[in-house]
């Protein structure tokens, strides 16, 4: 059971170093993405807690204390991402800043999810799979590798391209 | 230190590695459409195999190894669901794709057009507000959109998450 308790604390010392090392992350003069900052956390506190429950534990059982990590991460990963990036919740939290925590479809349609869409391109050209060629946008080399990697996925496992919810599904 | 996994670890692995397989053979061998039905099936198929294998396995099951069999496994669906919807569902993903296949520069509102199969962001914005209101997080009448109860405390928790890990400001 030692192990398991092992496995809870590399959670804890996950959760207390990955937003620190989000937040040193964002200042920095090259911020790492997110998403890797979140990886070098996980390995950093998994590796310290196994070492550190191998040295306290006679009996250190390395499955034990590696299935609570890994479930507490995973889960920890699972809501990060939910915020990060979702669309809706994106539009849920535009609607609760308002007054009265409501807004107009039109506000929405017109405005919010062009705002989003805006966003996104951005983010495309700044991690260099689309670029700017006056006022239009084109995919670059590592752009196309990219897509033509995800379409092949998509129908590896016959997975629409549309992006949508399928909500017949 | 142990590093030799228990007989439904084992099993909890092999299954979590096999499950991009698994969803393989079901949204290749089976009449299923649509990627959640897909997935859903697949996770089912993963566990239902988890627990016959904890049944029937020879040998004594020990707590922990069941215990821990479980969490690995429920770890490995999770981050299959992590790519599986990225790829289902990623919307910069679903940008870029659009991007490349439409096979010549365009400008924002061509983007937003080829992103849409020639519809308008405003199909885009009614799918994502449907997930909303069919989650009862948002209600809609005469063209207002008021968050209930429910969505202002998602709303909440959304803050929360943020702002502990490191997104965000304090709530």
């Amino acid at each position: 059971m030692m192990s398991f308790v092992w496995g809870a604390i590399g959670i804890i010392a996950f959760i207390v170093v990955a937003p620190a090392m989000q937040w040193m992350a964002r200042r920095t003069a090259r911020p790492l993405s997110p998403t890797i900052v979140l990886a070098i956390a996980a390995v950093l506190s998994h590796v310290a807690s196994t070492i550190l429950g191998a040295m306290t534990v006679p009996q250190f059982q390395y499955w034990n204390a590696a299935s609570v990590f890994s479930f507490g991460v995973m889960s920890y990963v699972f809501a990060f991402g939910a915020v990060y990036k979702s669309v809706s919740l994106e539009i849920l939290l535009d609607v609760t800043e308002r007054p009265g925590r409501e807004s107009s479809l039109a506000e929405v349609v017109e405005h919010r999810i062009p705002d989003v869409f805006l966003g996104r391109t951005k983010i495309l050209v700044e991690s260099g799979l689309a670029e700017h060629i006056g006022p239009t946008f084109a995919p670059t080399a590592a752009g196309r590798k990219l897509a033509g990697r995800i379409t092949r996925l998509r129908r590896l496992f016959a997975i629409g391209d549309t992006g949508l919810y399928d909500f017949s599904d | 230190m142990d590093i030799v996994p228990g007989p439904a670890q084992a099993v909890a692995i092999c299954l979590s590695v096999a499950l991009p397989l698994l969803l393989f053979v079901v949204a290749r061998a089976t009449n299923v459409r649509g990627a959640g039905r897909t997935f859903r099936i697949g996770v089912g198929l993963a566990t239902a195999s988890f627990v016959l294998a904890c049944l029937f396995l020879p040998g004594e099951r020990h707590f922990d190894d069941v215990l821990a069999g479980a969490l690995l496994l429920a770890t490995g669906i999770l981050l299959s669901y992590v790519f599986w919807s990225l790829l289902a569902w990623g919307f910069t993903l679903t940008l870029l794709t659009s991007l490349v296949q439409a096979g010549r520069p365009m400008t924002s509102d061509e983007w937003a057009t080829a992103y849409m199969r020639g519809g308008n962001l405003g199909t885009f914005a009614r799918n994502r507000l449907k997930l909303l209101l069919g989650s009862g997080m948002v209600a809609s009448s005469d063209g207002r959109l008021v968050a209930t109860a429910k969505g202002t405390m998602v709303a909440g928790v959304v803050r929360l998450i943020r702002f502990v890990t490191g997104l965000g400001h304090a709530p």
